[in-house]
């Protein structure tokens, strides 16, 4: 049975002194929040508006000013709630005289993955994130998209409940991104749950159940993906082969009835699906 | 209790890998072994010291010298490159304690000083056994008495250099985790450890009658807070002149140093708790 949320967190307030004077800087205003378990959950918001510094708190590696967090039922900041969390920082450095199987396993080791299991769960987190051709590789010699991956594994070789995920993205090409979704989506098939910050909101509407917006340190928009886009006054029908005459006749049937036509386009795709369509793949796809 | 020993233990090692791949590492080590090399060119021009001394005064500074320099630039460096890095953030995102990072950051370092430590006691221990064994030749060619060298004494005494560093790095790591910056880590570290070799000044001073003041507070605290890192250099007694060393010194010796590092690594435990990563 999954009781209680993945993360909760209530009146959580972040303040930053800066300078000599000791100036206050709100990074994050009274955010409460509660993550469900099992979904993945878009953390979004611009540059500088507390994403990061929420997920810092929510770990430990920050403390709050104020605040009640709580991981999977257990007090945030303990290392029994970090036993059951991974986690991918933003645009995440390694130490590159490693090869990426000795990454994953040292990370394995602390993350208290027993001795006699870590071999196996090296294999099946570097396989989870393609990787397991290019493990012997030493990281210093990895591709953008290839060092996120290779961060992914580390978050997940010891099969954490929660997967944290600080922009997985930023800095890999289109096809290394869809190649993260589609291992975001693997996880959320496992039964993870997964906070994910970034910036690609056309992944994020892709891949996540339940978003939240951020600016200026506050939660503006909490709530599932299909509800918080869904214009309820708004209705899109598609039509094949429309002539002048059928459009009249549309347009004359809807006024009948009390409606309007508001516009008449061909529907588009996304720059994204295009480039996804005419590129197949590149090296560290 | 094992778990996280074997975190330490595991931070120590991929420590370690890092601090051995540094420049800094290979170019103070070559220095250290040209200094104890060249002691047998040099000594020609003995200024009034018996030969195996000189030598040996030679590797004994040598060691002292460049595994300070080798202790503080690398304790704060080690340190603040996986900060500078955000490494940091992935290590301590994981079921990992802020004490556990420390002391593995600290056995990383320390070994990295044993092998700097074996490696230049095991080439002084080269010079002298050598020196010492033509010398011999020639004392008993003139029916004198041989001069004296205890490579078991060596071995102490590279023991209580390591045991010296070991006092220094977490001194340093106490520095660096309270510090913003590498450069403050270092200066602030260096002067630690200048402090802390003069720390018998402060000690003679305090036995000295005076009146209380706040100088005398200072001079107190001076004298109970820092370790006197001077102890540590019974080089002459326990490799020329054997049997020199009054008993109970050296367990106490021994007994102090752990003692400092273990209070060392405590109070740079509490002062990284809080740090914000």
């Amino acid at each position: 049975m999954k009781a209680g949320p993945s993360i909760s967190v209530r009146n959580l307030t972040k303040d930053f002194r800066i300078g000599l004077k000791g100036l206050k800087l709100r990074a994050v205003d009274d955010l409460s929040l509660s993550i469900p378990r099992g979904q993945v959950f878009g953390l979004l918001g611009p540059n500088g508006c507390g994403k990061s510094t929420t997920l810092k708190i929510i770990l430990g590696l920050v403390t709050a000013t104020s605040g009640e967090i709580a991981i999977l039922g257990l007090p945030s900041a303990t290392p029994a709630a970090r036993a059951r969390t991974g986690f991918l920082p933003e645009a995440p450095y390694f130490h590159k005289f490693l090869s990426g199987r000795e990454l994953v396993r040292y990370c394995a080791h602390l993350s208290g993955v027993p001795s006699n299991r870590v071999e196996a769960a090296v294999d099946e987190a570097l396989a989870l994130v393609a990787m397991a051709e290019a493990s012997e590789r030493l990281v210093g010699t990895y591709s953008k998209g290839m060092l996120q991956r290779i961060g992914l594994a580390q978050a997940i070789v010891h099969d954490p409940e929660l997967v944290i995920l600080d922009e997985p993205t930023a800095g890999v090409d289109p096809v290394g991104a869809a190649a993260i979704g589609r291992i975001i989506e693997a996880m959320r098939v496992r039964g993870k749950t997964v906070v994910l910050c970034s910036h690609l909101l056309g992944q994020v509407e892709q891949v996540c159940d339940r978003v939240a917006i951020m600016d200026k340190g506050r939660l503006v928009l909490e709530g599932a993906v299909e509800e918080v886009l869904e214009r309820r006054d708004r209705h899109v029908l598609t039509v094949a082969d429309l002539t002048p005459a059928a459009l009249a006749a549309a347009e004359t049937a809807l006024a009948a009835h009390g409606a309007r036509l508001g516009s008449v386009t061909h529907p588009r795709r996304s720059l994204e699906e295009l480039f996804r369509e005419l590129v197949t793949g590149s090296r560290d796809a | 209790m094992k778990a996280a020993l074997s975190r330490c233990l595991w931070i120590a090692r991929i420590t370690f890998l890092e601090a051995i791949r540094q420049r800094f590492f290979a170019f103070l080590f070559v220095l250290g072994a040209v200094l104890v090399l060249s002691s047998s060119a040099i000594r020609v021009f003995d200024f009034g010291h018996s030969e195996l001394k000189f030598i040996a005064d030679f590797g004994f500074g040598g060691l002292f010298l460049f595994g300070s320099m080798l202790g503080v630039v690398m304790t704060a460096q080690l340190f603040f490159a996986e900060l500078d890095n955000r490494t940091a953030l992935t290590l301590l995102a994981k079921p990992l304690g802020r004490g556990e990072f420390l002391v593995g950051k600290f056995l990383g370092t320390w070994a990295v000083l044993g092998v700097f430590v074996i490696a230049l006691a095991g080439l002084l221990g080269v010079m002298l056994g050598w020196r010492a064994a033509e010398l011999a030749a020639i004392a008993a060619e003139r029916r004198l008495s041989p001069p004296e060298f205890d490579a078991a004494g060596l071995g102490l005494f590279a023991l209580l250099q390591w045991l010296r560093l070991g006092v220094v790095v977490a001194m340093v790591l106490t520095v660096a985790a309270a510090a913003r910056t590498f450069l403050f880590a270092v200066v602030v570290g260096a002067l630690a450890v200048l402090a802390g070799q003069l720390q018998w000044l402060s000690q003679d001073l305090l036995l000295k009658p005076a009146e209380a003041g706040l100088g005398r507070v200072a001079l107190w605290l001076l004298t109970h807070l820092l370790p006197n890192l001077q102890q540590f250099n019974l080089g002459d007694a326990l490799v020329l002149a054997p049997h020199q060393v009054q008993d109970g010194t050296l367990p106490w010796v021994f007994a102090s140093g752990l003692a400092y590092i273990v209070a060392f690594l405590a109070l740079a435990s509490f002062l990284f708790r809080r740090r914000e990563i």
